[in-house]
């Protein structure tokens, strides 16, 4: 019988190829560009736009920025050749350096910057910023992304000039000699009349609400009268010739594993749990003007403090959001003889009196405020994004453009987590794939992601039918082989 | 008429036709007459192939005889992403379902008895390279043969019944997919032999007059169990991260447990002419017990294994009962030529949401068309074609988070087989 399946199956797969040469074939409305035209296409924006991820903008990250993704799926509609201003592959492919993994103490991962191929070069006038090699193909620039850059600069004039008192390097190496004073908004101006754009994004807010999150509080946030007032300024300059085009709202930073990482509440719970040591008493009952005879004061522990934005010192509460770098500054001795607690400890006694409470509060040794964002910085932050979005949206209405609210999206991300084709995703750090080694920034799978959800939007608004991509083609957080 | 113009006419039929497979992996392939009918035999007395759709026919046939076929099915699976995106396609293969039947009775003898080996389960998907799904599924190729001494027994000269013994004889699973690894995709392979089980299949045939027969059959669940499979890994780390990543990949042996579900049917056969057949079953699979895919995983030394960090696996199944409707007919041309036709519809066994790449089963429409040559008084050539048309079938990643399919691919599914199938028949 073996044989007879042998001899009959090559017959029969002849028979059946002739028949069955047919694929059936799924039938979907075809790609289409709708009512929007993708034939050029420009990208404004900050450090998101330019691709900047593990706290660095490298080549690679410049490759899968989501305005390269965008254009890539543009080009399967009638969108035309998208050029980025690369870092030069040859030498200068990481370009400004970035976070690596170099690789794992006790499974955790220990951090390294990359230092090789950078696209650092003498001559920088400012302290502390380093000169970045211009961009070789700036008279054809599509993307407009400058790491750093706030609404609140678009018209600052000289905002890449290379000069003592501080510039922005991104923005630097995207001007020439006979822009280099150029304002960004001057920059956009000068791109759109050049390329004449059918299509742009925009998305740009940030930072005018992350430097202060990131700084715990310390920078400011930008009003949302001159946001208003610059915004719409540099929206007007994209759509004056007629581009359609797609805002993107601020996403709320609450949610990025640069404040989720560091749980707050183990924090106290751990800093609660440890147990006074004896040698430390003497030095406590002094604080406390007890005689050294008697006991200490009943239900005495360690508690865990901070430093608001206010200047306040005051108990930590699981509201508060401890910074990734705090992780390393918490716990850290003092060198001050007279203070006694490590860095981020002090006592509490529960159920105190207030000025008992005070005082303890006075004599711990609160953790700097550049390392945490109290409960009433977390609400600032979040309702001046709230209102930020709002002018955002508005602006979209008022000018018929698509919106990818980034905030919202992010909010489920950071709710539920993201299965993509049966692999899963979140916003954790490290291992939730979509956020970089920065904790802010998204992994190139991160900013696939925010690409499909940008074509999602395009594709609702203006009737296109513009493909995704595979989001999970495109790596997370690169683990050394 | 011609050899030559016969096959001439053949071709042409065969070329505008269509005949299949079943719900879930089911293979409903048991007899190569049966196959150009519709799939069609619960009712009817065609030959050796009741052993498979309905023991207690056997006694009635009149021969003895031997007969085996094979059947050559070629699936081609479509896929396109919710997202968009080029259309995946299956990498072509073929998987030849087969069928042997022997069965012996004296002549004028009250009963008969014989052994059949079939392949009621079986499915063979290998997807493209980088398919959208490379993390659900890659590959996956089941097996299964039955094995069934058969007894058949005429209680009177209409009624007989019959039961089979069925032996899970041989089962296998393999099934890949892509990791994925912070180091980039890795691969897992995971291989196994079923343990032999066994079942069986029993059938009540009832031919009150020549022109009309009923029949009903049962065959039983089997459950394939696979103990101290293998699995092989590739693509994992070597360097930096090997520690930690491979820590959460240490089983090299699983263990799993596939049901084979049972299926009952009923069937009725019509002979209006001596030259004419016609035969109608329905069958319902009892799909429901397949409620999810269960993976423990082991190692060899020490115990405990674990696969992506964990030492078991679940993914949800919730299959429901799937029915099926058959039509098919006969035609004597003369004593040397049968023709056939026929038709089925399957309802799928995989509820909404629930489509799987190993499996994208959706409601089947299905033509069949047959033909059989009498060569000599003994010997016979069989042939059949089946053509089988699966509904297009779109899922979307919502869909699967409200059911909790997340380990599958949302998108659509389009799925076409042909199965041209052979066999030749002896009696004696």
């Amino acid at each position: 019988m073996k044989l007879f399946i042998k001899r009959s199956a090559p017959v029969l797969g002849l028979l059946g190829l002739g028949l069955a040469g047919c694929q059936p074939n799924i039938d979907e409305p075809k790609a289409s560009a709708g009512q929007a035209n993708f034939a050029t296409y420009i990208a404004v924006g900050n450090s998101l736009t330019a691709g900047y991820s593990d706290n660095g903008l490298y080549l690679e990250g410049q490759q899968n920025s989501y305005p390269s993704i965008l254009a890539q799926q543009f080009a399967k509609v009638g969108g035309g050749p998208f050029v980025q201003p690369l870092f030069d592959g040859a030498n200068q492919s990481n370009g400004s350096g970035y976070l690596k993994i170099a690789g794992f103490v006790n499974g955790s991962p220990s951090l390294a910057l990359e230092t090789s191929s950078l696209a650092v070069i003498s001559g920088s006038q400012a302290a502390g910023t380093n000169l970045l090699a211009k961009a070789t193909a700036s008279a054809q620039n599509q993307n407009l992304g400058v790491p750093g850059i706030r609404v609140a600069d678009v018209q600052t004039a000289g905002y890449g000039f290379n000069n003592p008192a501080g510039f922005n390097n991104y923005f630097e190496r995207l001007l020439g000699s006979a822009n280099a004073t150029a304002s960004y908004q001057q920059y956009v101006q000068e791109r759109v009349n050049t390329l004449k754009p059918t299509f742009f994004t925009n998305w740009l807010g940030n930072n005018d609400v992350l430097g202060y999150a990131t700084s715990g509080g310390v920078a400011p946030m930008t009003t949302e009268a001159e946001f208003t007032l610059k915004y719409n300024a540099i929206t007007d300059v994209l759509t004056a010739g007629g581009a359609k085009g797609l805002l993107a709202t601020i996403p709320n930073v609450a949610n990025v594993p640069l404040f989720t990482t560091v749980p707050t509440a183990a924090v106290i719970a751990q800093i609660n749990a440890t147990p006074i040591p004896a040698t430390l008493e003497p030095t406590i009952k002094a604080a406390l003007g007890l005689p050294q005879t008697s006991p200490l004061p009943a239900g005495l522990r360690f508690g865990f403090y901070i430093t608001t934005g206010a200047g306040v010192k005051r108990l930590a509460t699981p509201s508060d959001l401890l910074l990734l770098t705090a992780q390393a500054a918490i716990n850290v001795p003092s060198t001050n003889p007279m203070q006694p607690f490590p860095s981020g400890v002090g006592l509490e006694i529960p159920g105190a009196p207030a000025a008992t409470v005070t005082a303890l509060a006075a004599s711990s040794n609160a953790l700097a405020t550049n390392f945490v964002l109290d409960q009433a910085e977390v609400a600032a932050v979040q309702t001046r994004t709230a209102a930020l979005n709002a002018v955002i949206t508005t602006t979209a209405n008022q000018k018929g453009l698509a919106v990818f609210d980034s905030n919202t999206f992010f909010n489920g991300v950071a709710t539920n987590g993201l299965v993509i084709n049966a692999v899963n995703n979140s916003a954790a750090f490290v291992t939730g794939n979509l956020f970089s080694l920065d904790g802010v920034h998204p992994t190139p799978r991160g900013y696939a992601v925010v690409a499909n959800e940008m074509i999602r939007a395009i594709n609702a608004k203006y009737g296109s039918a513009v493909p995704g991509v595979d989001a999970t083609q495109y790596r997370g957080v690169k683990f050394p082989q | 008429m011609t050899v030559k113009t016969l096959l001439l006419a053949g071709g042409a039929l065969l070329a505008s036709a269509s005949a299949a497979s079943a719900s879930g992996f089911q293979v409903n392939l048991g007899g190569q007459k049966n196959v150009g009918m519709g799939g069609v035999g619960v009712g009817l007395s065609l030959d050796q192939a009741a052993m498979f759709y309905n023991p207690g026919a056997l006694a009635m046939v009149r021969d003895n005889g031997v007969q085996v076929g094979v059947n050559a099915a070629m699936a081609r699976i479509s896929f396109r992403s919710e997202n968009g995106g080029d259309q995946r396609a299956l990498q072509n293969s073929v998987v030849t379902p087969f069928n042997f039947y022997a069965g012996f009775g004296p002549k004028d003898a009250k009963y008969k008895f014989g052994v059949a080996v079939y392949t009621p389960y079986g499915n063979k998907v290998k997807y493209a390279d980088g398919w959208e799904g490379r993390y659900a599924l890659t590959e996956i190729n089941l097996q299964s043969i039955y094995v069934q001494p058969t007894f058949s027994y005429a209680i009177t000269p209409q009624l007989s019944v019959g039961a089979g013994l069925m032996i899970l004889a041989y089962g296998s699973v393999n099934l890949q997919k892509d990791l994925p690894l912070p180091t980039g995709p890795g691969h897992i392979e995971l291989d196994g032999k079923a343990k032999t089980q066994f079942g069986y299949n029993a059938g009540v045939f009832f031919k009150p007059s020549d022109k009309l027969s009923v029949g009903v059959s049962y065959r039983s669940q089997i459950n394939a169990d696979v103990e101290n499979g293998k699995i092989t890994y590739t693509g994992l780390p070597t360097g930096a991260s090997a520690a930690l990543i491979n820590s959460q990949f240490t089983a090299n042996k699983f263990a799993a447990t596939l049901p084979l579900p049972a299926v009952a049917s009923l069937g009725i056969g019509i002979m209006p002419t001596d030259k004419l057949t016609l035969g109608f079953d329905a069958a319902l699979t009892f799909w429901s017990k397949y409620r999810t895919l269960d993976f423990a995983f082991s190692s060899d030394n020490g115990g405990t294994g674990l696969v992506g960090n964990r030492p078991t696996s679940t993914s949800v199944r919730n299959y429901q009962d799937a029915l099926a409707f058959r039509v098919g007919g006969q035609y004597l041309v003369s004593d040397k030529l049968a023709v056939r036709a026929g038709a089925s519809y399957d309802f799928s066994a995989v509820r909404d949401g629930y489509v799987s790449p190993e499996t994208p089963d959706a409601n089947r429409a299905i033509g069949t068309l047959g033909l059989s040559y009498q060569v000599t008084d003994h010997l016979g050539v069989d042939a059949s074609f089946l053509f089988e048309a699966l509904m297009q079938r779109s899922q979307s990643q919502q869909d699967l988070l409200n059911v909790g399919t997340t380990d599958r691919v949302a998108g659509t599914f389009r799925t076409n087989a042909y199965i041209p199938g052979i066999g030749l028949h002896y009696k004696f």
